[in-house]
């Protein structure tokens, strides 16, 4: 089905070039007296993709990660803006698109669960017209790479969730697609089975393939995406490497250890001129508190007359994480 | 096979692995009309006439009908349900072959019900059902269940597109019998109701089954004293025509479905 001389709409060397994408959905309120009103999902989203890339798209919930990956896979039709897809118009080639691409979306539903793995990878192998003659190699393979063969007579229902999310991914390839779409992959999985995910993630961009991943959490992030992009109301609101984004930043955290510290202390932090966020957190016995700041250790005196009433076991100078450069740039 | 063909045995088969992994889906669609024929017989195990065909072809149209209605008419909901719709939907495929795959194995599996109904009638009944033409009564059965499904595409893409044709459908599935002839000759109903019959694809199909089952059928017809193949062919004639119209109308509430899901997003949640 994938023909390789198949004309492509542009010779762009990107996997995918999104220019000022735009989603508004219709949305009706009320039951007797109807109104119509406008919900811009996206407001106006630009990136391009390199292939052999692992992109990552972040974001809060609801800020448009997802209805940005349904506009690129086609799923979903822009309202404006326009994007290429492995060179292809994602509104006028539609079906070229689709039988070059693969999604994986998270969480246990999209399988059919009342038959067997072989049987759900048949399935898709025929929609996305792989060639019968290669068919049951290809399954046979991918159900290894994910070790899932022993169990792929099995009906999916019997299936743990780490197993169904690496028969998501199987699924994903069936098309031995150039570029994958990945939606939260690991949402919902135990760390082990997500670490597990995620070196399979990695294998994939070893072997050439490219990957658009939107996800939650900021360490896979890190770990996985060559570039990241902060998606906030509909909008890029950064993008670059992990590192490039924590040294925007040019804040550092100041990580302090202690017990008893109040409310009221932690408020009075948010009044320190160019304190940007401060969070406090339980760990085993002991709180910690994390505070963005460019002053770095300039503060620790201000810490310590804040905290006087209570007790204080460390206070360390850390360099950001994605996560607080994140958290920085989410809410503003 | 061209890819096409490929799409929807792959989808027969799928639905058909369904049909045989859950099954308590089969039991509304055989025990009601199973009991609805029993019922037949045994109130008019008296009568002479083609009665007996009317009972296990009736028994079998109904098998057809439910699941059409019901099966075939939530095709795309049950995609939905399921929470696979979003990747069938994504596939290079087309939605409406993947749903007339399911809506073929549907409408098959309907007639199931008609072997049961038969069994009884031969076992229970002593009623014999000779076919006069074995080779015209399977290519009639097998064009009427195309029809069938056909019908089958148009309800999964209404259901879809208005909800209110969910609820006119809950209300239209013993009308259907009715008119269809499934159960008794078209004539013997009002005659205003004879156009609402004709435009349906199974009436002309239904009315071929009986004409390849029973030599004495065509003698209460229209056709008495002509040649059943030629009546045969002519109602498989006018079924494919009709059949071919709610092709036509099913591939274009298809692109609505398609398009509608593309744009607003409401079929697969964004």
């Amino acid at each position: 089905m994938i023909e390789p001389s198949a004309q492509r709409e542009s010779t762009s060397d990107k996997a995918i070039v999104a220019e000022h994408l735009c989603k508004v959905f219709d949305v009706t309120r009320g039951t007797l007296r109807r109104t119509k009103t406008q919900v811009v999902a996206v407001k106006d989203v630009s990136f391009e993709v390199d292939y052999r890339e692992l992109f990552g798209l972040v974001g809060p919930n609801g800020a448009g990660k997802t209805t940005t990956i349904k506009m690129l896979t086609t799923m979903l039709i822009p309202t404006s803006g326009k994007a290429t897809v492995l060179g292809y118009d994602i509104q006028k080639n539609v079906t070229k698109v689709r039988e070059r691409i693969g999604i994986v979306l998270g969480g246990e539903r999209g399988l059919y669960t009342r038959v067997s793995a072989i049987d759900n990878m048949r399935y898709f192998a025929d929609l996305y017209g792989v060639p019968v003659n290669i068919r049951e190699k290809r399954i046979k393979e991918l159900l290894e790479f994910m070790g899932l063969w022993d169990r792929a007579r099995d009906r999916v229902e019997t299936y743990s969730k780490g197993m169904k999310q690496r028969l998501h991914l199987a699924r994903g390839l069936i098309n031995d697609p150039e570029l994958i779409f990945m939606d939260e992959p690991t949402i919902g999985l135990d760390p082990e089975i997500a670490k597990e995910t995620r070196n399979m993630i990695k294998e994939l961009v070893e072997k050439g393939k490219t990957i658009l991943l939107t996800t939650h959490y900021m360490f896979e992030a890190d770990e996985l995406c060559r570039r990241v992009a902060i998606i906030r109301n509909g909008e890029i609101a950064a993008l670059d490497t992990p590192s490039g984004l924590k040294y925007v930043m040019d804040t550092s955290v100041v990580e302090v250890e202690g017990f008893g510290i109040t409310e009221k202390e932690v408020a009075r932090f948010k009044e320190i001129p160019d304190v940007f966020s401060v969070s406090a957190d339980l760990a085993e016995n002991k709180q910690v508190l994390k505070i963005q700041t460019p002053k770095g250790s300039e503060i620790i005196s201000e810490v310590q007359e804040i905290l006087k009433n209570s007790r204080i076991y460390d206070i360390k100078i850390k360099e950001p994480t994605l996560e607080d450069a994140y958290l920085r740039l989410v809410t503003g | 096979m061209p890819q096409t063909l490929r799409v929807i045995y792959s989808a027969f088969r799928m639905a058909m692995l369904h049909w045989i992994a859950d099954p308590q889906w089969v039991i509304p669609n055989i025990i009601a009309p199973f009991v609805f024929t029993t019922v037949a017989l045994t109130l008019f195990k008296e009568t002479t006439g083609p009665f007996g065909l009317y009972a296990v072809l009736g028994g079998g149209m109904m098998g057809m009908w439910g699941n059409t209605l019901y099966s075939s008419g939530f095709a795309i909901e049950f995609e939905k349900w399921q929470g696979t719709l979003e990747e069938v939907m994504a596939a290079p495929s087309k939605l409406l072959h993947v749903i007339t795959g399911r809506a073929v194995s549907n409408a098959l599996f309907g007639l199931t019900n008609m072997v049961a109904v038969l069994v009884i009638a031969a076992l229970g009944f002593k009623i014999s059902l000779g076919i006069a033409d074995p080779l015209l009564f399977a290519v009639s059965l097998v064009l009427t269940l195309l029809s069938v499904s056909a019908l089958g595409l148009i309800f999964a893409s209404a259901f879809v597109l208005s909800r209110s044709a969910q609820t006119l459908t809950n209300g239209l599935e013993i009308p259907l019998y009715l008119i269809s002839g499934s159960m008794f000759p078209i004539a013997l109903l009002p005659f205003w109701v004879h156009p609402a019959a004709y435009v349906l694809g199974p009436t002309w199909g239904i009315d071929a089954i009986r004409l390849a089952t029973s030599q004495e059928y065509i003698s209460q017809t229209f056709w008495a004293g002509v040649d059943p193949k030629i009546a045969i062919a002519f109602d498989l004639a006018v079924m494919f025509l009709i059949t071919s119209v709610y092709a036509a109308i099913a591939t274009v509430l298809f692109k609505m479905v398609e398009k509608r899901a593309r744009t607003t997003g409401t079929l697969v949640e964004a």
